[in-house]
C-alpha cells in the first residue's frame, strides 16, 4: 500500500520521510516538476478528494501547507489505489499529517535562513496515525484494504470486540512522555506493519525517542485543559474501560497493570522481550526523575494528536473565513489596525482579502483579451499562492496581487527548454543525415502561409536549402500564393545564397501524401530543411481535424507549429486544445506562432490563453507585413503589457 | 458642551496644562520607538556577504546547500523556491578578508559568516535566479553548478551552456552599463563541476573546454536567431532598435572564459561532489569562497 511517505519544502529539502519500500526520487521529481512547476494537470477543482498523479505504475497523492512551503506526498502502487474509500484514507492521512507536523514544527519552520528542522520526533506520531486510520478504515464494512492475513493470530484480533484491543494503549501512555514504541499490531501484516515491528524490536531507538523538550513545547502549544497532572490522571480515570488497566501510584504515576503485558505476551510472544526492557528502561529513568520533580504532564499521544490536529484545522478555518465581530470597539480597532497594515505591510491575507482585488485583477486580464478560463486560472493560482501569507513591509495587498501574478504570468509564459531552431536544424541534419521537417496548422485565414514563408526567410538568411511543400489542396488559390511567396523568396535570397523551391502537386491530393513525397524529394534533391504549408480548418470541423492524424503519422515532421491570431478572443482555448489533440496519442503541437500582433497593441492576452490551453510555449510572433517581421518572444515584455 | 467652552477637550488640548503636556510628551517619545520597533522587527537585520546558487536543474545545487548546514547532504528534490540560508565557512579555512585575524577575535569569526541563496534551476523558475541577478546587494560571487555527467551529452551541455550564457551576459551588462568611471564591484564565477564520484563524469578541464564551445555556439545562434519581441510590442518607440550585446570580446572568435576578465568577472571551474561513495568532496570549492569573503 503506502510506499512512501515524504514531507519536504517548496525549497527542494527532504524534512521527513518514511520509506517503506524504497525507489528512486525521481518520481516525486516528476511530479513536482509536471504538477507544481508546469502546471499540466490542472489543480484540484472538485471538493473533497485530493489530486492524483500516475506515473509508472505508482500513483501520488498530495497537499500542500502553501504558509509554510511545505508539500507532503504520498506515493503508493497504483493497485491498492483503485478502491474509492482507500483514496478518502489517503486523504484523511496527508490532511492529518499536514496539521500534526505544522503544529509541532511550525516555529522552527518559520525561522529563516536555515533549512534544518529536527523532525526525528515526528516518527511515532505519524505511525499512530497511520494505524489509527488503518483501524478506522477497517471498521467500514466491505472494504477490503489489506490482503487477508495469514496467521490465525489476526483473524482472532481482528474478531474480538475493540475493548481487547485497547490494552495496549498504556504503552502508548507511558512512552508519550520519553519514548513511544510502536504499537505491534500482528492483526496488519502489511508493510507498514512490518515495520512497526522492526522498529519496536530495535527498543528506544533514536527513532523513537520523543525529547521532553519536543513534548512540553507540544504541550505548551496546545491551550490544553489537561495539561496538569491532575486533571489528566482525572479525566483519563474516567475515560473508557480500556483505561482500567491503569494502575495509578501515589504521585499519579502509572504503573504497568500486569495484564496488560499478559495480553501483550498473547498477541505477540516473540516481541514481548524488548518491550519489557524498554519499559523498564523508561521507569527507571524518566518516570523516577520526573515524579520527583511532581509536576509531569501526563498526556496521551493521541489526545495529544487530536488536539494539534484541530487546533490547526480550527487556524484553517479561521483563515479561511472571516473572523466573527469582537464587539464594537474590537471590531473597530481591528478595522482601522487592519488599514494601517494594508498600507504598511504586514498583514496575513485571507480569502475575503484577496476577493475583490483579484476580481479587479480578472477584470484587467479580460480587458488584455485573455481568455475568461486562462484568467480564472491564473487568479486561482495567485490565491493559492497568497491565502495566508503575510504582506511585505509597505507592500499593500494590491502589490502584493500584482507581484504573485507577475511571477504566474513569467511561468506560465516561459517554456521550459527554449527552442533554438538552427542548432536543432544542424543536429538533425549531421546526426540523421535527413532534412528536417517543420509544418505548420492553424485555422483559415491567420496566416499560415505568411508566417512559413517569414521563417522560410529566417532559414534562407542563414543559408539553409528550404524546400516548401504546398499540402494545401483544398482552398483554391493557396498553391498559387504560395507560388508567389516562392518567387519573391527566390529574389531575396538570391544574394544570401539560400536556396529555396516549392513542392507541389495541385489540388485534391491527399496532403499526407504530398507531405511525405515532399520530404522524399527534399532528401533526394539536396534541401535540409522541409516547411509543410497545410490547408486551414475550423476546430471544430471533426472529419477535417481527424485527417491531421494520418498526416502527422506519414509526413512525421519535426516540429508542428499551430498559427494563432493575436486578435482572437475566448476562442483561442479551444482552438489550441482541439488543435494539440489531433494528432493522436504521443503527438501533439511543438508550439505556437502568433500573427498579427502589431494589430492588438497591448491586448496580448491570446498568447497566455494558448499556452494556459495547451502548456505549449509560443515560439514566434508575428509583428508586421514583411518577411523580417517574425521575432522570439520576449516574456518580460509581454508579461508587462498585460500588466499595464 | 461646544467645543469653545472652558473645559472642552479642544481647549484642554491647547492650554499648557500639565496633563497635556505629559501626553504630548509620551506620544511624542514613545511612537517613534514604536514605528521603529513595528518596522525593524521584521526587516532582516544582516548585511551579510552573499552567494549565489545558479545552476540547471538537478545539478545539486540543494543538495549542496544542506551539506554546508549539516554532516551530509540531505534528500533532496527539485525545488520550487529559493532558499537563502546562514552558513558558516568550514573550519580551517580563512575568508580572504581575515588573513591577519586570529581564530577568536569575534572580527574572524564575522568573517566566516555567509549568507548561501539556492534558487531553482527549472527553465520556468529561473526568474528567481535573475531577480537576484538584477539587485546583486552584496554579492560576494556566483557558484553556477552543473552536473559533469550530464554535460557529456549534448542536451544536457547546451542546457547549462545557455543558462551560463544569460548569467554571464548579464554580468557583463551590468559591467559596460555602469554609469560610474570605477565600475561596479566585481562578481566572480565559480562553475562547480558536482557529481565528479559518477564515472560517466568529466573533469574539470573537459567541461571547461566544452562549456566554452557551446557558449561559443550558443553566442553565435542569438547572432543569426530572431530579434526577440521586446521592442516591436512596445509600441511608442519603434525608431530605437535595442542594441545586443555580445558576451565577450564583441563576439566574434571562439569564446573563451578568459574574456570574461575584462568585463570584471573571473571565471573558475573546479570538480568536486557533494555526495558519493567516498564521502563529500567540496573542498575546492569552499577554498574559492573563502576567497571571496
Ligand atoms: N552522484 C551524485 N549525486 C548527486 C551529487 N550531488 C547531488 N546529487 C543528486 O542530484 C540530485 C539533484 O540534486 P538537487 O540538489 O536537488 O538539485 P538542484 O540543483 O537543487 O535542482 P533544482 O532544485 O531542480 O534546481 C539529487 O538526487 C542528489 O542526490 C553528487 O555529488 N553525486
Ligand atoms: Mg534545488
Amino acid at each position: 500500500m503506502l510506499d512512501t511517505f515524504e514531507i519536504l519544502t517548496t525549497s527542494g529539502v527532504v524534512l521527513w520521510s518514511r520509506t517503506y519500500v524504497p525507489v528512486g526520487a525521481s518520481i516525486i521529481n516528476s511530479l513536482i516538476r509536471e504538477v507544481f512547476i508546469e502546471e499540466r494537470i490542472p489543480p484540484p477543482s472538485d471538493a473533497g478528494q485530493k489530486p492524483t498523479y500516475k506515473k509508472e505504475g505508482y500513483t501520488l497523492k498530495w497537499t500542500t501547507a502553501k504558509d509554510l512551503g511545505l508539500i507532503f506526498v504520498v506515493r503508493g502502487c497504483l493497485a491498492v489505489y483503485q478502491s474509492l474509500v482507500h483514496l478518502t484514507w489517503i486523504d484523511k492521512l496527508l490532511d492529518n499529517v499536514r496539521a500534526l507536523f505544522a503544529g509541532i514544527f511550525e516555529e522552527q519552520l518559520k525561522k529563516g535562513h536555515t533549512s534544518v528542522v529536527d523532525t526525528d520526533t515526528f516518527g511515532p506520531y505519524f505511525d499512530r496515525q497511520v494505524q489509527e486510520l488503518e483501524r478506522a478504515n477497517e471498521a467500514t464494512p466491505n472494504v477490503k484494504l489489506t490482503p487477508p492475513s495469514s496467521t490465525e493470530n489476526d483473524s482472532a484480533e481482528d474478531n474480538a470486540p475493540p475493548v481487547l484491543q485497547k490494552p495496549q494503549r498504556p504503552l502508548y501512555d507511558t512512552s508519550a512522555d520519553s519514548t513511544p514504541v510502536p504499537t505491534p499490531d500482528t492483526s496488519r501484516p502489511t508493510t507498514p506493519a512490518h515495520t512497526h515491528l522492526v522498529t519496536a524490536k530495535g527498543g528506544p531507538g533514536p527513532k523513537g525517542k520523543l525529547s521532553r523538550r519536543d513534548k512540553k513545547k507540544v504541550a505548551a502549544l496546545n491551550s490544553a485543559p489537561a495539561s496538569s497532572g491532575d486533571e489528566g490522571s482525572a479525566r483519563k480515570k474516567g475515560k473508557a474501560s480500556a483505561k482500567k488497566n491503569r494502575v495509578w501510584g501515589e504521585f499519579g504515576a502509572e504503573e504497568e497493570d500486569p495484564s496488560v503485558v499478559l495480553d501483550y505476551s498473547q498477541g505477540d510472544i516473540q516481541n514481548s522481550n524488548p518491550r519489557t526492557e524498554a519499559l523498564e528502561e523508561i521507569k527507571s529513568e524518566t518516570w523516577g526523575r520526573k515524579t520527583a520533580k511532581g509536576e509531569f504532564v501526563l498526556k496521551d499521544l493521541d489526545e495529544e494528536m487530536d488536539e494539534i490536529i484541530a487546533e490547526q484545522n480550527a487556524k484553517r478555518e479561521s483563515l479561511a473565513y472571516s473572523k466573527e465581530s469582537k464587539g464594537l470597539v474590537g471590531s473597530s480597532i481591528g478595522a482601522i489596525g487592519g488599514l494601517f497594515r494594508n498600507v504598511v505591510g504586514g498583514k496575513t491575507l485571507t480569502k475575503e482579502d484577496l476577493a475583490k482585488p483579484l476580481k479587479g485583477m480578472e477584470e484587467h486580464l479580460l480587458r488584455k483579451n485573455v481568455a475568461r478560463e486562462a484568467a480564472v486560472r491564473l487568479c486561482d493560482s495567485v490565491e493559492r499562492d497568497l491565502v495566508g501569507l503575510k504582506t511585505g513591509n509597505f507592500t499593500t495587498i494590491e502589490s502584493t496581487i500584482r507581484t504573485s501574478m507577475e511571477s504566474a504570468l513569467t511561468k506560465i509564459l516561459t517554456p521550459t527548454n527554449s527552442l533554438d531552431l538552427l542548432r536543432e536544424i544542424s543536429t538533425i541534419n549531421t546526426s540523421q543525415s535527413r532534412p528536417y521537417v517543420l509544418s505548420i496548422v492553424g485555422v483559415n485565414g491567420v496566416g499560415k502561409s505568411t508566417n512559413l514563408s517569414k521563417i522560410a526567410f529566417f532559414l534562407l538568411q542563414n543559408h539553409h536549402r528550404v524546400l516548401i511543400a504546398a499540402a494545401d489542396t483544398f482552398r483554391s488559390g493557396a498553391v498559387e500564393q504560395l507560388r508567389v511567396h516562392v518567387r519573391n523568396l527566390k529574389e531575396l535570397s538570391a544574394r544570401e545564397g539560400g536556396q529555396v523551391d516549392i513542392f507541389e502537386k495541385g489540388y485534391g491530393k491527399d496532403a499526407a501524401n504530398i507531405a511525405a513525397d515532399a520530404v522524399k524529394y527534399a532528401a533526394a534533391n539536396n534541401f535540409n530543411v522541409v516547411l509543410i504549408d497545410t490547408a486551414g480548418r475550423r476546430h471544430n470541423d471533426a472529419r477535417l481535424m481527424s485527417s491531421l492524424e494520418k498526416f502527422g503519422k506519414l509526413a512525421n515532421p519535426d516540429k508542428i507549429f499551430m498559427v494563432g491570431e493575436a486578435l482572437v478572443g475566448s476562442d483561442s482555448v479551444a482552438q489550441a486544445r482541439n488543435f494539440n489533440a489531433s494528432f493522436g496519442p504521443g503527438r501533439g503541437l511543438d508550439g505556437f506562432v502568433i500573427s498579427k500582433c502589431d494589430t492588438v497593441g497591448d491586448m496580448v492576452g491570446t498568447l497566455v490563453s494558448m499556452v494556459h490551453a495547451t502548456g505549449i510555449p509560443v515560439v514566434f510572433l508575428g509583428v508586421g507585413q514583411q518577411y523580417g517581421d517574425l521575432r522570439g518572444l520576449n516574456v518580460r515584455s509581454v508579461c508587462m503589457l498585460l500588466m499595464s | 458642551m461646544a467645543w469653545y467652552d472652558e473645559d472642552s477637550w479642544l481647549t484642554a488640548a491647547f492650554s499648557p496644562r500639565l496633563s497635556t503636556v505629559a501626553v504630548a510628551l509620551t506620544l511624542v517619545l514613545v511612537l517613534p520607538v514604536l514605528l521603529h520597533l513595528f518596522i525593524y522587527r521584521r526587516a532582516t537585520p544582516t548585511t551579510l556577504p552573499s552567494l549565489l546558487l545558479l545552476g540547471p536543474s538537478g545539478a545539486g545545487k540543494t543538495a549542496l546547500l544542506t551539506l554546508t548546514e549539516r554532516d551530509a547532504a540531505a534528500p533532496t528534490h527539485t525545488s520550487t523556491a529559493p532558499l537563502a540560508i546562514e552558513a558558516l565557512l568550514p573550519p580551517r579555512l580563512t575568508p580572504a578578508s581575515a588573513h591577519y585575524r586570529s581564530p577568536g577575535d569575534p572580527a574572524y569569526e564575522r568573517a566566516r559568516r555567509f549568507l548561501l541563496v539556492d534558487t531553482p534551476g527549472h527553465g520556468k523558475l529561473r526568474h528567481f535566479a535573475t531577480a537576484q541577478l538584477a539587485s546583486p546587494a552584496n554579492v560576494r560571487g556566483i557558484v553556477f553548478m552543473i552536473d559533469a555527467a550530464s554535460v557529456a551529452d549534448e542536451a544536457g551541455l547546451n542546457e547549462a551552456a545557455e543558462y551560463l550564457h544569460d548569467v554571464l551576459l548579464t554580468l557583463q551588462k551590468r559591467y559596460t552599463g555602469a554609469r560610474t568611471s570605477k565600475g561596479p564591484v566585481e562578481i566572480p564565477v565559480l562553475i562547480a563541476a558536482n557529481k565528479s564520484d559518477l564515472f560517466t563524469a568529466l573533469p574539470p578541464q573537459l567541461v571547461q573546454i566544452n562549456l566554452e564551445k557551446a557558449i561559443t555556439q550558443v553566442r553565435k545562434s542569438k547572432a543569426q536567431g530572431l530579434k526577440d519581441s521586446g521592442v516591436a510590442l512596445a509600441a511608442d518607440d519603434d525608431a530605437l532598435d535595442e542594441e545586443r550585446e555580445w558576451l565577450g570580446e564583441g563576439g566574434d572568435g571562439p569564446f573563451e572564459f578568459r574574456q570574461m576578465e575584462e568585463v570584471g568577472t573571473s571565471v573558475k571551474v573546479r570538480g568536486g561532489n557533494v555526495l558519493g561513495g567516498d564521502g563529500p568532496d567540496v573542498k575546492d570549492w569552499f577554498a574559492w569562497i573563502a576567497q571571496q569573503l
